[in-house]
């Protein structure tokens, strides 16, 4: 049997189902593993549900599907158990990503230690967003368009690997916005640290080549940037 | 035709927008504990109190100055008359007295009755005339008539006008009304002993030359001197009887004395809420913008946690372990049901002018789609921002009146695309979202001063400040410019959306309000 691409979401919820189906375009299979005493049924069953069990030997899951570009989403909604699982899941795959979500930050950080490589925490972010919304409305339209398509707008990573006009120049000194019609926000290092182009490192950063570079800016443009300087992952 | 004069009068007064206007006025700045000016009225009347009963001290023993004596017997009495009338004035109105017997004649058939009115209209004045702090406000107007010296004494009513001033002694004997019962047991109780006691120790010692108790007035003095648990020792019985009764007293002193203060410490602590309650209202009251969350459960501690560094957060829950836990984690918490239009009218704010935003945050879609829909039968236009626990209750809020909803499981399952998506921009706006982040995103409108400096985009020099200008919301348009044109028009109402050093970002605002062109 052929492994595929999958994305594989822990929990029969709400939450789980949302995540499938904002996720559902990008991988080849969707499995939902219902937890025991979660609810037998749903309407309109979209993708494959298989159940599971905390003392299940995880190994098997390898056999069936390709976990190094795989990802996991742990959404239990009882956070000693999405803990436990997380764990357990991290136990039996070192590399995997692991998406876990948390009721509050105190969880997320037992997750984090636990080994999820992303947490996101349900109350917080709820509440950050709404507040974001009452305290800087215009922000978070602007900002929610850009992360959630509904606009042109793009944030896109763009590495330098071709020669430049700007080589050898600091990233503040290159006059991006009537060249490109881009911003450059972030210089990205190896480590994948970001540095705010104004601030004291990166003012005293020469571009070169293999440089990353954070723009935003109309996908066209940014279409147009890349093909100038390099090779683009968004 | 004389009753046709006074009802034409009557209508005149009670259409007429200038004399309503200043009854109005009047009635805020001596009834209104709302009305901003009032405290400043209150705090002049206390003082003119002060300085009567400081001229009443210092004329016992030395000369006063004839202008001051002037000054206390009759500017001071003259404002207190004023006031009294006014107060008089403001109680009730005639002029609806007078037109309501006359809509009420005229529906039966018959003729104007002015006397009746007449009697009515006395009537009501004279239950003003008779409440005690009417009657308090007349006494201290007395010491007007100066000359009669034995009535200078009545300058101490005026210390009795500072309850109606100050608002603690009002609620200290409003406690103390709600024990009314208690307190007259304990009264006659008390006024037995004493009547008793005193009667006894006349009989067993005014007969007694070395007793000092010879009048009646003597043993009533001792008994009251005795029961209070005070004691002075001048008079004290000589006889064995007469220290019997002096036991009895005693010890029925000790039991009065328990019994009052047992008295005084329950009627506090049972209106203890109450008090507290009221005093939050009128802080609420006085506050001129915050926001209302209503439900206190996870997401709201959150949102209250995060907006209260700016601004003012008031909560309602009427659950009260989610109120006392809002209390404990320092909010101003009160236990209304959010579902009430009552709650709402106890608060006594002005919901359009006041309240910034209304946030249903209740992890329960039955409890939000009530609160929206209260909120929505008395007030059209305030901001209602919702949450939503389960999709299919969309529409239900959106038919209450929520102006925004909130689905978090939904969001939950944009984030996890995004973060599968888009790891970079999904970082990079996280980073810029975060209080946590040094480079933040902020917004700044564009105000009357900065268009007063800077009239377009290529003038705002935001490099040097080491800043991002990312776009501009053009407020006409409701549409966001991405990296706009150099020459774009700034206009009142627009805001600037910059990225940056949040320190650099308050330095390049202060700069654009700063600069003189």
């Amino acid at each position: 049997m052929m492994k595929t691409r999958s994305a594989l979401i822990f929990g029969y919820n709400e939450f789980a189902l949302e995540i499938a189906d904002n996720i559902a375009h990008k991988y080849e299979n969707i499995t939902i593993f219902k937890f025991d005493d979660e609810s037998k049924k749903r309407n309109g069953e979209k993708y494959s549900v298989a159940s599971f069990d905390l003392s299940d030997n995880w190994d098997v899951l390898e056999k069936k599907f390709d976990m190094e570009n795989s990802v996991i989403f742990c959404a239990l909604l009882d956070d000693a158990t999405n803990i436990f699982l997380t764990i357990s899941l991290r136990a039996s795959f070192a590399n995997v990503s692991i998406i876990s979500l948390a009721k509050d930050k105190e969880s997320a950080n037992k997750l984090t230690m636990a080994g999820a490589s992303k947490v996101i925490p349900i109350v917080q972010t709820t509440a950050s967003i709404i507040s974001d919304m009452l305290k800087k409305p215009i922000v978070t339209e602007v900002l929610h368009n850009i992360l959630y398509e509904k606009s042109n707008l793009k944030i896109a990573q763009v590495c330098v690997e071709q020669d430049t006009f700007f080589a050898g120049k600091h990233p503040y000194e290159v006059d991006w916005k009537n060249i490109y019609k881009i911003i450059v926000l972030f210089v990205l290092h190896e480590d994948m640290s970001s540095e705010f182009i104004y601030s004291s490192k990166a003012s005293h950063h020469s571009i070169k080549n293999g440089d990353k570079l954070v723009v935003v800016g109309y996908e066209e443009d940014i279409k147009l940037f890349e093909q100038n300087v390099g090779s683009r992952y968004e | 035709m004389f009753s046709r004069f006074v009802l034409d009068v009557a209508y005149f007064l009670n259409t007429s927008k200038n004399y309503q206007n200043t009854k109005h006025f009047f009635y805020n700045l001596l009834e209104n504990d709302n009305y901003r000016y009032k405290k400043y009225f209150d705090a002049l009347m206390i003082m003119l109190v002060f300085i009567s009963v400081i001229i009443l001290i210092r004329e016992v023993k030395s000369h006063v100055n004839d202008f001051l004596l002037y000054f206390n017997s009759y500017i001071i009495s003259i404002i207190f008359f004023v006031e009294y009338m006014l107060r008089l004035w403001v109680s009730s109105s005639i002029s609806e007295i007078l037109i309501k017997r006359d809509e009420h004649d005229s529906m039966l058939g018959e003729p104007f009755g002015l006397r009746r009115a007449f009697f009515k209209i006395l009537h009501i004045k004279f239950q003003y005339i008779t409440t005690p702090r009417a009657l308090i406000d007349i006494l201290a107007i007395i010491p007007l008539f100066h000359e009669l010296r034995f009535l200078r004494i009545f300058v101490l009513f005026r210390v009795s006008k500072l309850f109606r001033y100050i608002k603690s002694f009002q609620t200290f004997f409003s406690v103390l009304a709600s024990k009314k019962f208690e307190f007259f047991t304990l009264l006659m109780f008390a006024s037995m002993v004493i009547f008793v006691s005193s009667v006894l120790i006349y009989v067993m010692e005014a007969n007694n030359p070395k007793s000092s108790i010879n009048t009646l007035y003597d043993a009533l003095y001792w008994s009251v001197v005795t029961i209070s648990t005070v004691g002075y020792g001048d008079i004290t019985p000589i006889t064995d009887a007469g220290r019997f009764v002096a036991m009895v007293v005693i010890t029925a002193g000790i039991a009065v004395l328990a019994f009052s203060t047992s008295l005084v410490v329950s009627a506090f602590s049972e209106k203890l809420d109450e008090i507290k309650e009221t005093k939050t209202v009128d802080d609420i009251t006085k506050l001129k913008s915050f926001y209302l969350i209503c439900g206190y459960e996870d997401v709201a501690a959150e949102v209250a946690k995060s907006l209260s560094k700016e601004h003012k957060v008031i909560i309602l829950d009427e659950d009260p372990l989610r109120v006392m836990r809002a209390i404990k984690d320092g909010f101003v918490a009160l236990e209304y049901d959010p579902g009430s239009v009552e709650s709402y009218k106890k608060l006594r704010i002005d919901i359009a002018s006041q309240v910034k935003a209304i946030l249903c945050l209740r992890e329960s879609d039955v409890e939000n789609v009530y609160t929206t829909l209260t909120v929505r039968s008395f007030n059209k236009d305030v901001y209602i921002l919702s949450l939503l626990m389960q999709d299919i209750h969309r529409n239900k809020l959106s038919i209450a009146g929520a102006s925004e909803i909130l689905y978090a499981k939904e969001l939950i399952g944009m984030i996890a695309k995004e973060f599968i998506g888009k790891p970079v921009a999904f970082e990079v706006i996280h980073a810029l979202r975060s209080d946590y982040s040094q480079i933040n995103i902020e917004e700044i409108v564009i105000s009357e001063r900065i268009l007063k400096n800077f009239s377009r985009v290529d003038e705002l020099d935001n490099v040097k400040y080491r800043v991002v200008l990312l776009g501009i919301y053009k407020k006409i348009q409701k549409q966001f410019f991405f990296n706009p044109i150099p020459n774009t028009l700034l206009e009142q109402g627009d805001y600037l959306l910059i990225i940056g050093n949040s320190v650099f970002i308050k330095e390049f605002e202060k700069y654009l309000h700063k600069k003189i062109v």
